[in-house]
């Protein structure tokens, strides 16, 4: 520790940081362009120049890269003196020698690094009055805009591509003055995590594509902090809205969360609320009526029946939502859960439980210092900045294990992996489970990927098991967390949920409560069912039996602010406000809770859950308390955490975990071989379903068959298969895939869905000549 | 105040009011500057700040490209627009209108338009009955010529491919590098 003097400031400094760091740390800015705080220093643009005097008298001040030169107690630094500003001015002007004349019809413009420095450092007029060099521009599908003339050859670009997330097809071409950043050819980029290109890029050379089909400048823009409701990582986010629309989502940096970079997902998902088929007006019986009338109509419903009411949750809808629907069906005497899928549920409180018990789960600041990792199932979808947290940990040296049965993209950086069919998972985990209990994991030489795994983990200094929820059973949960308990306290264990806020929904839930309320609407106990975010009939493995239990139901209630298949079938359909139109509180994968603020309103009347719940009790004659009390009640000194604040862990009674016997019981054995599994890519989730940019780059809907397995059967790679499950069939084409595995038939979402299967579940296979 | 005193004001008085008369004797002999409008109109000066309009460039193709500039920097915020694109990379306004019963005519947005698409006219006829009919919307403000400053047309200058004119063709543009190839 020591102190820079900088233009005459005594400025504290880390050790083996340099000037530059030391000053932004400071809040002093210091022109820069290449130097970012998450891809380091690089000396490209030479923009920050400063003027150093060496503590030797004898030596004469020189001029030297403030992102080069390390700060040492007692430096003079100078960013004011002439020498350094002719530096920075030359260095602009040459940068404007080749710029476009583009300004007022670029993106960037605003908020573009290379207009403030320019104004900042560079000559007032252009004097250079030869030809500008130009750049073809490349086609980078949906989600990006390339305008290769405006670039600044500052290498931020592949240096966040390449080395941070490592992606791989986008790169450096040519050399001098005609350096050009893009693929080898035109096509979608394919890294998760491209989008944050248009963040990292000083100029306007990558602009965001779904935001320029409806531009605002950022000045116009209406921003308020937010949480990202597309997975339980929870990032924060920063949605700007312009004229009751909503326009674009950046990052929005939590220290230990998401830092400078989102997802994808997290970028564009976010179209679904200006989807052209969403919900807007209340729908009693397929017709638009006024909120009162729908209120009514529902009331006169509930108030009608003699029989008993169920209320189902959401494991994306807020804790608000969600708290006020238990506190009405406890006035009312229903049923409460928030979800519609008892195997999930089970999974779900059993992850809880598990963290609970052996210790929160850490912070992608903290995932990215481990250095061994057990990954079950995939990550890239279920928390995609789980996955570039763990790539970070991957690029230190860390050891990647996973256990999987349909592809994941983060397994190409695995030390082992090895491919387990859903239902063998849990025998897979017990099997590691007894090699790190019984110690002898060396003497075991039959099976060496599984030796590895347990040699990688027992020999890291800090380690990390995680699973992604839903493709786990609770089995696999309660399994994965005695492993953890096994390997002792350095073992950190994680769960990527399923829905932003899944671990609240899972606080809120008694155990087995799904379970009991499909029962009870399947046996017509329940025959009024108020449904608030969540999508039972259009879930893969329970839909069919949710389709069917409906019909029993006089009135189906629906609050949702995406057209579901359950909206389309409401009786009542209530609008409510979309994640930018509300605020609330999400509790993410750790266990923290975390505020957003509303950030703009429509221009129709949308409320959000609790209000709709709060305005149907005063309907019915029964008055709630405001949600804060309500969750007061819940969690002993619970505070709504501040929208734009890091959040805190919540602190809750602890759930028990529940009886495993059950769990796997639904799923009766058949005499079918082949068992499916999800596959997932990092669009998939249910808000960004209906985000019309992202989906378009939705992989191709194909059967992924592991070869050995395939051919055995008598299967050709490319030839037609039928699919049958519960509820239907579908002939797709096959397609041979390593990451499959062996006895498995990965399928999208989709196809889950219409065939009536869940992962792991039996499915018959028929070839199609 | 003494005797002198009042003397010299009392003196200073009537030899301005005699001026003043004067004055007035004079201009009722000359030649009148006021004209009797409406059924007289006044040629203003072409730089008089009037009713605003959108021009169009030589090619007879929208000029403003929906930058905003003009509306972020309007003392009285009375622009409004949404910018569109063409399929073909033309950014235009897909709505624009000002609201006239704002606008203080300070000719800000003039002065920011980097297309010179935004102009002030010297036409100040615009009375209304209702303040709704002061806001113009594109239709009213977009003419068919080029206005004061004829000859420019911003995309001849910038670096994106509009129809026309590909990356590369703009004035001062040398043709485009060929990535595939490291020759220099
Ligand atoms: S990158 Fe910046 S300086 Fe260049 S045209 Fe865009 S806004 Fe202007
Ligand atoms: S494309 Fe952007 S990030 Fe990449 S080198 Fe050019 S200016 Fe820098
Ligand atoms: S990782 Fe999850 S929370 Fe973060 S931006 Fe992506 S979808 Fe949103
Ligand atoms: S400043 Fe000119 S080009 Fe920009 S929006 Fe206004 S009129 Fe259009
Ligand atoms: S920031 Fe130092 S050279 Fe670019």
């Amino acid at each position: 520790m020591g102190k820079i003097m900088l233009d005459g400031h005594a400025i504290p400094f880390k050790l083996g940081d340099n000037i530059l760091q030391t000053a932004l740390e400071a809040n002093l800015e210091i022109p820069h362009f290449c130097y970012h705080a998450a891809l380091g220093s690089l000396g490209a643009c030479r923009l920050c120049a400063v003027e150093i005097t060496p503590k030797d008298s004898g030596k004469a001040p020189r001029v030297a890269m403030a992102c080069l030169e390390p700060s040492e107690d007692g430096l003079k630094v100078s960013v004011s003196a002439i020498a350094a500003q002719q530096v920075r001015q030359h260095v602009i002007e040459f940068l404007m020698i080749n710029h476009p004349h583009d300004c007022p019809i670029c993106d960037e413009g605003g908020e573009c690094h290379l207009q403030d420095m320019t104004v900042v450092c560079g000559p007032p007029y252009r004097r250079y009055r030869g030809r500008k060099r130009t750049f073809p521009n490349q086609d980078l599908g949906p989600l990006i805009h390339h305008e290769m003339n405006r670039c600044i050859t500052c290498y931020r670009c592949t240096r966040f591509y390449q080395d941070y997330a490592l992606g791989n097809d986008l790169g450096a071409m040519r050399l001098r003055n005609e350096v050009y950043f893009g693929r080898f050819q035109d096509g979608p980029l394919e890294n998760p995590f491209a989008g944050n290109l248009v963040e990292v890029c000083p100029t306007g050379v990558f602009t965001d594509a779904i935001f320029r089909q409806h531009f605002a400048r950022v000045w116009d823009l209406k921003t308020a902090p937010s949480i990202c409701p597309h997975c339980s990582v929870g990032c924060n986010t920063l949605p700007g809205a312009r004229d009751g629309t909503l326009r674009r989502v950046r990052n929005r940096a939590h220290p230990e969360l998401n830092r400078w970079f989102i997802c994808d997902r997290g970028r564009y998902g976010h179209q679904y609320s200006e989807h052209s088929a969403r919900p807007l007006a209340p729908r009693v019986s397929g017709t638009d009526t006024s909120y009162h009338d729908a209120l009514n109509a529902a009331a006169s419903q509930i108030k009608s029946t003699q029989d008993c009411i169920g209320g189902l949750g959401s494991t994306r809808e807020d804790l608000e939502g969600n708290a006020m629907l238990q506190a009405l069906l406890n006035n009312l005497g229903g049923i409460f859960t928030a979800f519609s899928d008892p195997k999930l549920e089970t999974a779900t409180i059993a992850a809880v439980s598990s963290l609970q018990n052996i210790g929160n789960a850490p912070s992608l600041a903290e995932i990215e210092q481990i250095d061994a990792a057990l990954i079950i199932g995939d990550l890239t979808a279920h928390a995609p900045m789980i996955d570039l947290a763990l790539r970070q940990a991957y690029r230190k040296g860390a050891k990647l294990a996973f256990l999987y049965s349909s592809p994941t993209p983060l397994a190409q950086f695995a030390t082992t992996a090895i491919t387990v069919s859903p239902q063998e998972m849990c025998t897979e985990l017990s099997r590691l489970y007894q090699l790190i209990n019984a110690q002898s994991a060396a003497e075991d030489i039959t099976d060496t990927p599984m030796t590895d795994i347990a040699a990688s983990l027992m020999g890291a200094r800090k380690s990390l098991l995680i699973g992604a929820i839903e493709t786990m059973t609770s089995q696999e949960v309660s399994t994965l967390s005695k492993l953890a308990t096994a390997l002792g306290s350095d073992t950190k264990l994680a769960y990527a949920f399923s829905g932003a806020n899944a671990y609240g929904a899972a606080l809120l839930s008694p155990t087995g409560s799904a379970v009991a309320m499909l029962e009870a609407v399947e046996a017509g106990q329940i025959r009024i069912l108020i449904v608030a975010g969540n999508d039972p009939l259009g879930d893969s493995r329970f839909g069919t039996r949710w389709r069917a239990a409906c019909r029993n139901l006089s009135a189906l209630i629906v609050l949702d602010c995406i057209l579901t298949a359950t909206a389309k079938a409401a009786d009542i359909l209530f609008p409510v406000a979309a994640w930018t139109e509300r605020g609330g509180t999400f509790i993410n994968y750790e266990g923290r809770a975390q505020g957003f603020a509303t950030v703009f309103h429509r221009p129709e009347y949308l409320p959000n859950v609790a209000r709709v719940i709060t305005d149907l009790a005063q309907y019915l004659g029964h008055s709630l308390q405001a949600a804060p009390s309500v969750l007061g009640d819940i969690f002993s000194d619970f505070q709504i955490p501040k929208p734009g604040t890091t959040g805190s862990l919540i602190t809750a009674p602890s759930l028990p975990m529940p009886a495993t016997a059950s769990a796997h019981s639904i799923q009766e054995s058949c005499n079918s071989t082949w068992q499916a599994a999800l596959a997932s890519w990092y669009g998939d989730e249910a808000l960004a379903s209906f985000a019309p940019g992202l989906m378009a780059l939705t992989p191709k809907t194909v059967a992924m068959i592991e070869p050995t397995s395939a051919i055995d059967a008598g299967i050709k790679n490319g030839s037609k298969i039928k699919l049958r499950g519960s509820s239907g069939s579908m002939v797709l084409s096959v397609r041979f895939n390593q990451d499959v595995a062996t006895g498995t038939i990965a399928i999208a979402r989709n196809v889950l869905v219409q065939l009536g299967v869940g992962h792991g579940d039996s499915l018959e296979l028929e070839q199609v000549l | 105040m003494n005797k002198k005193q009042t003397n010299n004001y009392t003196l200073a008085l009537i030899k301005g009011l005699g001026r003043s008369l004067w004055a007035v004797l004079r201009h009722a002999f000359v030649k009148r500057e006021t004209v009797s409008y409406p059924d007289i109109k006044r040629t203003l000066p072409s730089r008089w700040r009037g009713r605003i309009v959108l021009t169009r460039d030589p090619d007879g193709e929208e000029r403003c490209v929906a930058c905003y500039l003009c509306s972020a920097v309007c003392p009285v915020d009375c622009i409004h627009l949404q910018a569109r694109q063409n399929g073909d990379g033309r950014r235009y306004p897909e709505t624009f209108s000002i609201d006239f019963s704002r606008c203080i005519f300070c000719g800000f947005c003039e002065e920011a338009c980097p297309t010179l698409a935004i102009q002030l006219t010297p036409d100040f006829e615009m009375c209304e009955r209702h303040h709704e009919s002061l806001v113009y919307e594109k239709n009213q403000l977009l003419i068919d010529g080029q206005g004061k400053h004829p000859g420019y047309n911003f995309y001849r200058h910038a670096g994106v491919a509009i129809p026309g004119k590909a990356i590369g063709e703009a004035e001062g543009d040398t043709p485009p590098v060929d990535r595939d190839n490291n020759l220099p």
